[in-house]
């Protein structure tokens, strides 16, 4: 048992349609499982960071901050669960937000595999071998959308074109929730300024 | 408190009195741009040495002054232009002469530009006149430029020297006003023979989207698209124009024209060569560098003169910004209104028509062990600029330029290791992998046997143990099957 849970995120790498099918009605796989396949995004983004070769790692040492990779991972991901999971309840998807979230996390798990390796990798490698280190992490991105793709479209029991439909209105959906949650802040900074000023204006005449 | 703030004050001239190093000196802040495009603090490269008006040549302040030469001999002419005279002075800063007046009372009318040759020929743009004067070492006249006719010309055209420069062919390079097809080439008998140089225009995608959209009236009513006109010129020794403009859309305001007219201007720099590349995008200070002059400095090394923000920038022959320094202001060492650079060996003039007077700078050792490291390194001779790198290095630990160049030392003395070292702490990615190439066949080759050895092995061990795990899968199978 022990060894399955272990191999199962792995499985659903080469097996995706079976996989997803085994997380949405047997049950396999675990929400547990899903945070830690996130919190080991983050890890190895942030050993990229710091980490990878001289020649692929363009950052900026002094920009550096730990704290932004795990914002850079975590606020999408939950963005994307959540326009997700706001469209396909509209769009009578069957998957639940657990099962959204399951499949999100699910698949990043090429991205962690290459991102390790390769940052080790880089070290050792010249300018022309870079093309290599680019190119394998291009294919871990575009596994990784395969993945979402097969998975959001097992778990809401969707055709492919319906699914593919779903991800661009999630997306649109992501850029409606920053531009809300944009709005509503500067509101309230507006709203908050206008009563700090008040208070000013009497504090200063009284 | 007075108490401290008296102390403070007698510490502040303390410090004045007792070191009045040249490091107080400087009016201005000098910095530099990292990989990261960031202003990074640099020690002064120049220091203010001192100031010339004309009223220390007892010849009355000069009024207007637009442009100023300085000759391989060290002697300065300045363009006194509202005087319209033309004031020679020798190296040692004494008056030699005063042009004002040739053949028979001709004269000159707000001339802007001004250039003489090594042998001594003055070389006028005499603007209003509508024509370039050429007059002999002695002062005497020896050819006007005027009225250049040509099929390529508009018919109405209108001659208004404004800068110029002269080749050792004694071709002579005009910019003039309202031209904007290039800089205006002429041969030594002052012949017009063309175009060089044209800037390029570039309407962006709004341009052609807005042009679209408009109608035929609006259309013919809009701005045109024209290119903008050179600022300044310079030759290099070898017949190489240095050209500036101050188009601000533009990334390419420096450019090095061959003699085909093309701009070989070397880019390999982490940055544009544009003069500042970080700058305010609201407010009064807003804008990118306004290049308005240029000096070829000798091997490879160019200045350029930012007239909005009062800065000099020199480059290198590969286009790596080496130091910046000058501002505007009141004081002494900064500007008013520059209007003209000009360089004599080391040392570096800038005329301030704001104030009339002519501001000399002296490099610091900074400044000079940058200058001969760059020479050095210019000639080949990467080994012997080591030292001076070094040395620059000690005053400024975020030369990066410096760390290539003792990086590129060790690369040719085959010190991979060293070199790797210095490339990335220059930021130099391209010559971090050759050295990495290098460092790493090394390593393999002297490795060589052990690594064999260890792949053998590993190989070795893999093979048995699948071989293992078969057999036991096997027993275990049979095992079994036995007992069920």
């Amino acid at each position: 048992m022990k060894q399955q849970r272990f191999e199962f995120p792995f499985r659903l790498m080469i097996r995706p349609f079976s996989c997803f099918w085994d997380m949405k009605y047997e049950g396999k796989g675990t929400v547990r499982d899903a945070f830690i396949i996130v919190v080991l995004l983050v890890l190895a983004m942030i050993l990229n960071r710091q980490f990878a070769g001289f020649l692929v790692n363009y950052y900026d040492p002094q920009l550096m901050n730990s704290l932004n990779e795990v914002r850079y991972v975590i606020v999408p991901l939950l963005l994307w669960c959540v326009s997700n999971w706001s469209i396909t309840t509209l769009m009578d998807g069957e998957g639940k937000f657990r099962e959204i979230f399951m499949v999100a996390s699910y698949s990043t798990l090429p991205i962690i595999l290459v991102l390790i390796p390769f940052t080790l990798i880089s070290n050792f490698m010249t300018e022309e071998e870079t093309v290599f280190y680019w190119l394998f992490i291009i294919i871990s991105i575009v596994w990784f959308v395969w993945l979402l793709f097969v998975g959001t479209m097992t778990i809401h029991q969707y055709s492919a074109s319906k699914t593919i439909a779903t991800m661009f209105l999630t997306l649109i959906v992501m850029m409606i929730i920053i531009f809300l949650g944009m709005l509503m802040f500067s509101l309230l900074q507006q709203a908050f300024g206008f009563v700090y000023n008040v208070y000013r204006e009497i504090i200063f005449r009284l | 408190m007075q108490n401290r703030i008296g102390m403070f004050a007698l510490l502040v001239v303390l410090m004045f009195t007792l070191f009045p190093g040249s490091a107080f000196a400087a009016p201005y802040e000098s910095y530099q741009y990292d990989f990261y495009g960031y202003a990074v603090a640099a020690p002064a490269p120049y220091l203010p040495e001192r100031a010339l008006t004309g009223l220390d040549l007892g010849i009355g302040h000069f009024e207007q002054p637009n442009d100023m030469h300085i000759t391989e001999n060290g002697h300065l002419y300045v363009l006194d232009s509202g005087n319209n005279r033309i004031v020679h002075i020798n190296e040692r800063g004494d008056m030699v002469r005063i042009i004002s007046s040739f053949a028979n009372d001709d004269g000159f009318n707000q001339p802007t530009g001004l250039y003489v040759t090594r042998d001594g020929t003055i070389y006028v743009a005499d603007t209003e006149n509508r024509r370039v004067v050429v007059l002999s070492a002695e002062g005497e006249l020896k050819k006007t430029v005027e009225n250049p006719e040509s099929d390529i010309l508009p018919p109405d055209f209108q001659f208004y020297p404004l800068k110029l420069t002269v080749d050792q062919a004694g071709r002579i390079y005009v910019i003039s006003r309202g031209m904007f097809e290039g800089i205006m080439q002429f041969d030594e008998n002052g012949q017009f023979l063309g175009f060089v140089g044209t800037n390029k225009v570039r309407p962006n995608i709004a341009d052609y989207i807005w042009r679209y959209l408009s109608t035929r009236e609006q259309r013919e009513r809009m701005v045109l698209f024209i290119p903008s006109e050179f600022s300044n010129v310079d030759v290099d020794e070898r017949g190489f124009i240095y050209a500036t403009n101050v188009d601000l859309t533009t990334d390419e305001t420096i450019k090095r024209i061959n003699p085909s007219g093309e701009d070989v201007l070397k880019r390999y720099g982490y940055h544009h060569v544009k003069g500042d590349i970080q700058y305010d995008l609201y407010g009064s200070n807003r804008g990118p560098s306004r290049l308005i002059d240029i000096v070829y400095r000798g091997d490879g090394m160019y200045s350029v003169l930012d007239g909005f923000r009062g800065r000099v920038f020199t480059y290198d022959h590969e286009g790596n910004l080496l130091y910046v320094f000058g501002g505007i202001g009141n004081q002494h060492g900064v500007f008013r209104t520059p209007v003209a650079l000009a360089a004599m060996g080391e040392k570096l003039a800038v005329l301030d028509r704001g104030t009339s007077r002519i501001m000399f700078f002296e490099p610091t050792s900074f400044g000079r062990a940058v200058n001969t490291a760059v020479s050095l390194q210019y000639q080949g001779k990467d080994e012997e600029a080591v030292p001076y790198w070094r040395e620059a290095l000690r005053l400024n630990a975020n030369f990066d330029i410096a760390y290539i160049g003792i990086g590129k030392a060790y690369l040719m003395e085959r010190k991979n290791r060293e070199a790797m070292e210095y490339f990335k702490l220059g930021m130099n990615r391209k010559y971090y992998s050759t050295a990495f190439k290098r460092y790493r066949k090394e390593v393999m080759r002297e490795h060589f046997g052990a690594i064999l050895n260890t792949v053998i092995l590993l190989s070795a061990g893999f093979v048995f143990y699948r071989i293992y795990g078969k057999v036991r899968k096997r027993r275990g199978n049979t095992g079994e099957t036995t007992t069920v």
